[in-house]
């Protein structure tokens, strides 16, 4: 028995549905056929290819660690059940050290010796080295960079963190509930992060109404005194004072010289991890009222039914435990919350095989999201649909703790104000069409 | 106008530390003729003694930032001895050694510390008004320990025994040696203040900054720009290299933005190097 | 000779398909160490031979994505490329010599650096540029070949190297190359009996950075992509270590320093698992090299025969006295 008439077998079975009825009755038959290609163990591996040590890893070693979390609760249920079959999940990492040329081998490796069914990405620099083997291979990745989408890369997701799209939210919420806030201004690092956060921003602040007192700041990803920075930003007297997508070590800096330099208004960013240290380095009420996207996963309102994310509250007590609270980020909960998706459309595929997993991943054209069920969407800005975009938390510090205030639809967004986001980025030249 | 001054008050600030950075980093490379690559990380352990002592211990600020003087001092004592003693006829063999060293100092502290920023609560919230323009406490500190300690080494190096024996062996190393003068002493007292510099700098901006395990590698670009622009053996080069870089950056960020002030900064390196390949104050002849 | 490159030919068909892309990367490394030493003949050590790599490797792309240029061409144009900006650079960094060299050209090759930075038209910005074209495939019906894979782009770069090797190697016998190490140990002489050092050291910077900029090519071909991340200070570093730690008093020095230490970081370290700690280790072991190996690993074997010949000849000697 060839793998590929098993794969045929597969596609039928999906074709009768996903009915548990159906699905019983084909675990029945499922169970007589030769597993010739998971002959040996009923372990299903997935790639982890994201930089593990070197200045990026912060952005990769968390979201392993996050998975191996992950990996466990689900193994201890009995693992995923695919095709009537419990599946174990292991991890295989590679550490791409953020260079292209170490992800393309990491890629091979994952792919040709490892027997990986799925390989998570961080992207940005790496992307590249690895386009033409996904496009070969067929092999089915996830970024957290969705400006590695392009029509070429047909299997290549931005499943969770669209970013920096889902900044316009936060904006909304601010232009709704304080309308007295008319003016801005903003600084990003210039790297490629950096740049679309700042074309979103301004699209967000047109939409609202909202003026720039100035051009936006651009800084060097080296820096470190922060002081000038702030002095110019706060030179024109803005109402709103937004960090953009800066990393956590220039938003602590940012606002400890907002606070020194008797900054007293409205701050917006994209982050703000370790807000906490944050009230100790200005005041309680200097911080209240902050508006940032990315909610402490304690929080209450994440147990929303809406929420497709597995018991976060107790993923992120069982995280700080392993690894220490300062270990948290965003990262953290990305990558397990991919595999939540992952693991949901292999069930309904009744398949690992990565072709199948992407068929049923975006079957009906929406998808899981871990903050509710969204969109495949994206060809206006990336060239194709494969960004999973739906609601998006805004959260505020209030009384010094972070709160979800709520969430709002991007594609709501969109449909509304998309020529000043086509424009803006068009702008600073970060369209599909326009990169490399 | 007070856009102007406060903008020369945030200079002075980045003058002090930049200057106490690259007079330990020439000083290194005067008597030892090694450039240090690891004079980042050393900073960095600076600034995670205050993580460590102040932040999660709770030890008074000034007391952490003494420990980590002596502390990074210490790690210099350590390189001197293994590494750049034995590599002393060896340039490159020290440059590569201070290489190993600087990986093994990143995940040392990606061990001890994680690998995301270390917090340091401010030690005060305290600030001065000069003139309209805000300094902080945590800022003048910083001014006034550079200024304190930069003239106290002046004094070291003009009025002790020690001090001329060091500018003796900066300026020929075979002389000195032939006059009686212990290079190994010597080359001892060099690293452990060349170290000492580093480590209070990053010890004393620790509030001020996010310490990350990789931030030395922001730290050691700008230095090599500074000491090239003062002219590589020269201390007193290096502190004015300093203020000039620190005023032209911190100005040109203001009034353009931090990506030019970067780009300024390196045709200044670059007219320098055309005009006068020594730099500014560096010796006519030391290949 | 006969014997290595059959090892060499074989090699690829015992490593594992990742162990193989691995071995790529390699023999291009060993085309930019090797022409690194060519310049460290005349005594200079600089810090911008990655950014010349890269000027190779931005020009080939850029020439082959822009213009439509066929891809074994642009390589060759883009090596081109790097030895005309290092032509151009050798008038300001030449007034330098010895550590003002070494510094003079850190910022020579950060300046290059932040062009391909700041004007995204044509260089792409932070992110470079992705979507390079490959290496054509060959196909002649009975044969087709597919550079894609890569064993066949092994034999293309090991073949492109072999060759650069040959001519670098044939360059330091000639009467030029004798000229550099004059200039390298007596440059005052040399001056004196006429030879113009200034001429001599930019001939070495032009050739070393023509097969640096090869290697660019060969590079940027191979992966797909290149940033200017990819030709940081970081990366220079690296180049540095394989020399140092190899030795340069030969020529198979700097090779033998970047094979052992890439079969050391990317499969040894690797395999045991280590994960963030092999940075530590790593360090630890460019530490101990200098320190215990000063004249690099190329002094090893003279060392063990002198030492086996010692061991031998003791016995041997003490026999003859009793005898």
């Amino acid at each position: 028995m060839s793998r590929k008439s098993l794969h045929r077998k597969i596609s039928r079975r999906k074709f009768l549905g996903t009915s548990a009825a159906a699905g019983a009755a084909l675990a029945a038959t499922g169970t007589g056929l030769p597993r010739v290609s998971f002959a040996d163990s009923h372990t299903i591996k997935i790639g982890f290819l994201a930089p593990l040590t070197g200045p990026v890893a912060a952005w990769g070693k968390p979201g392993l660690d996050g998975c191996l979390i992950w990996a466990d609760w689900v193994n201890a249920k009995g693992g995923v059940s695919i095709g009537g079959q419990s599946y174990n999940i292991e991890f295989v990492g590679y550490d791409n050290e953020y260079d292209a040329a170490k992800a393309r081998t990491g890629a091979t490796k994952l792919i040709k010796e490892d027997g990986v069914k799925f390989i998570m990405m961080l992207g940005g620099d790496t992307w590249p080295g690895v386009q033409t083997i996904a496009e070969r291979e067929g092999m089915l990745f996830s970024t957290l960079l969705p400006s590695d989408l392009s029509p070429d890369s047909t299997t290549l997701l931005a499943p969770c963190e669209v970013h920096p799209i889902y900044n316009v939210t936060g904006v909304e919420w601010l232009a709704e509930n304080k309308p007295e806030l008319k003016t801005a201004a903003m600084c990003a690092q210039d790297d490629s992060l950096g740049k679309p956060s700042v074309a979103t921003y301004l699209a967000a602040f047109e939409a609202a109404g909202i003026e720039m007192v100035d051009a936006p700041l651009f800084f060097d990803p080296a820096t470190t005194d922060f002081a000038p920075v702030m002095t110019k930003l706060m030179a024109g007297n803005p109402d709103i004072l937004c960090l953009d997508t800066c990393y956590a070590d220039y938003v602590h800096p940012l606002c400890e010289q907002a606070f020194q330099q008797g900054y007293q208004g409205q701050i917006i960013s994209c982050t703000a991890d370790f807000y906490q240290k944050i009230i100790e380095k200005t005041s309680e009420e200097f911080m209240e009222g902050f508006i940032f996207q990315f909610p402490d996963f304690d929080d209450p309102a994440l147990n929303s039914e809406d929420v497709n994310f597995v018991n976060p509250n107790e993923f992120y007590v069982e995280y700080a435990n392993r690894y220490g609270a300062s270990e948290w980020s965003a990262v953290s909960w990305e990558y397990a919350s991919i595999m939540d998706l992952w693991a949901d459309a292999a069930a309904n595929a009744g398949s690992a095989e990565p072709a199948a997993v992407l068929e049923a991943m975006k079957a009906d054209g929406t998808g899981k999201h871990a903050f509710g069920t969204a969109d495949w969407w994206g060809t206006e800005l990336f060239g194709i649909d494969n960004a999973l975009v739906g609601n998006w938390p805004v959260v505020v510090i209030e009384g010094g703790k972070a709160r979800i205030k709520g969430f709002k639809s991007i594609p709501a967004w969109w449909n509304q104000h998309k020529d000043l986001m086509i424009k803006h980025m068009t702008d600073l030249g970060q369209m599909w069409n326009q990169r490399g | 106008m007070d856009l102007l001054w406060q903008t020369a008050v945030n200079a002075t600030y980045a003058a002090s530390y930049m200057a106490l950075i690259a007079v330990g980093l020439v000083m290194i490379f005067g008597v030892m003729g090694v450039i240090n690559f690891a004079h980042g990380e050393l900073y960095m352990v600076g600034a995670y003694c205050v993580v460590f002592l102040y932040a999660q211990e709770n030890f008074p600020f000034l007391l952490a930032v003494a420990a980590g003087l002596v502390f990074v001092g210490m790690v210099g004592l350590v390189m001197e001895r293994t590494m750049f003693r034995p590599l002393r006829n060896n340039p490159l063999g020290g440059l590569i050694a201070s290489i190993g060293f600087l990986l093994i100092l990143q995940t040392l502290a990606v061990f001890g510390f994680g690998r995301r920023m270390g917090h340091v609560p401010p030690s005060t919230q305290g600030k001065l008004e000069i003139f309209g323009a805000i300094l902080t406490y945590q800022r003048l500190f910083v001014i006034v320990a550079a200024v304190l300690l930069l003239a106290a080494l002046w004094t070291f190096l003009r009025r002790s025994k020690f001090g001329r024996a060091l500018r003796a062996c900066a300026q020929d190393a075979e002389a000195a040696s032939l006059q009686g003068i212990s290079m190994n002493q010597t080359a001892r007292i060099a690293m452990f203040i060349g170290a000492a510099l580093a480590g209070v700098a990053g010890a004393l901006t620790a509030p001020l900054v996010s310490p990350t395990p990789y931030i030395g590698h922001s730290i050691i670009v700008t230095a090599f720009i500074i000491i090239i622009v003062g002219g590589v053996g020269s201390l007193e080069g290096a502190v004015i290299a300093a203020v000039l870089y620190a005023f032209v950056h911190t100005f040109v960020t203001t009034f353009f933005d931090g990506v030019i002030a970067n780009i300024v900064g390196l045709a200044l390196m670059l007219a320098v190097l055309v005009v006068r390949p020594t730099g500014l104050f560096g010796a006519k002849e030391r290949a | 000779m006969v014997f290595l490159f059959a090892a060499l030919a074989v090699l690829p068909y015992l490593l594992s398909y990742s162990q193989q892309e691995i071995a790529v990367l390699l023999v291009i490394n060993v085309l930019l160490v090797s022409s690194y030493r060519l310049l460290t003949l005349t005594g200079e050590w600089s810090l911008g031979h990655v950014v010349i790599m890269g000027v190779g490797a931005y020009a080939s792309a850029l020439l082959a994505k822009r213009l439509g240029v066929p891809v074994p061409l642009s390589m060759l144009l883009g090596a081109s490329m790097a030895a005309a900006t290092a032509a151009l650079l050798s008038f300001p960094l030449f007034r330098m010599k010895g550590f003002y060299f070494l510094i003079g050209s850190f910022a020579a090759g950060e300046i290059i650096r932040l062009i391909w930075k700041r004007f995204t038209d044509p260089f792409g910005g932070p992110k470079g540029l992705k979507r390079i074209d490959p290496f054509p495939d060959i196909d002649a019906g009975f044969l087709s070949i597919d550079f894609y894979e890569p064993v066949n782009y092994y034999f293309l770069a090991l073949i492109i190297v072999s060759a650069s090797l040959f001519v670098l190697h044939r360059i330091e016998r000639s009467r030029i190359g004798l000229t550099f190490h004059a200039i390298h140990w007596q440059d005052r002489l040399a001056e004196s009996v006429g030879v113009d050092t200034f001429r001599y050291r930019t001939l070495a910077f032009v050739i070393a950075s023509f097969f640096a900029g090869l290697a660019g090519g060969l590079y940027a071909h191979y992966v797909g992509a290149v940033n200017p991340t990819r030709f940081s200070v970081d990366q220079m570093v690296y180049v540095l270590v394989w020399a140092v730690v190899g030795g340069t008093a030969t020529f198979y020095g700097p090779i033998l320093g970047v094979v052992v230490l890439t079969v050391i970081n990317e499969i040894v370290l690797r395999a045991l698992g280590l994960d963030t700690a092999r940075p530590l280790i790593y360090g630890a072991i460019l530490i101990l090299s200098v320190l215990y190996l000063p004249d690099g690993l190329e002094s090893l074997g003279p060392r063990l025969r002198a030492r086996w010949q010692r061991w031998r000849g003791g016995p041997a000697a003490a026999r003859g006295e009793a005898a």
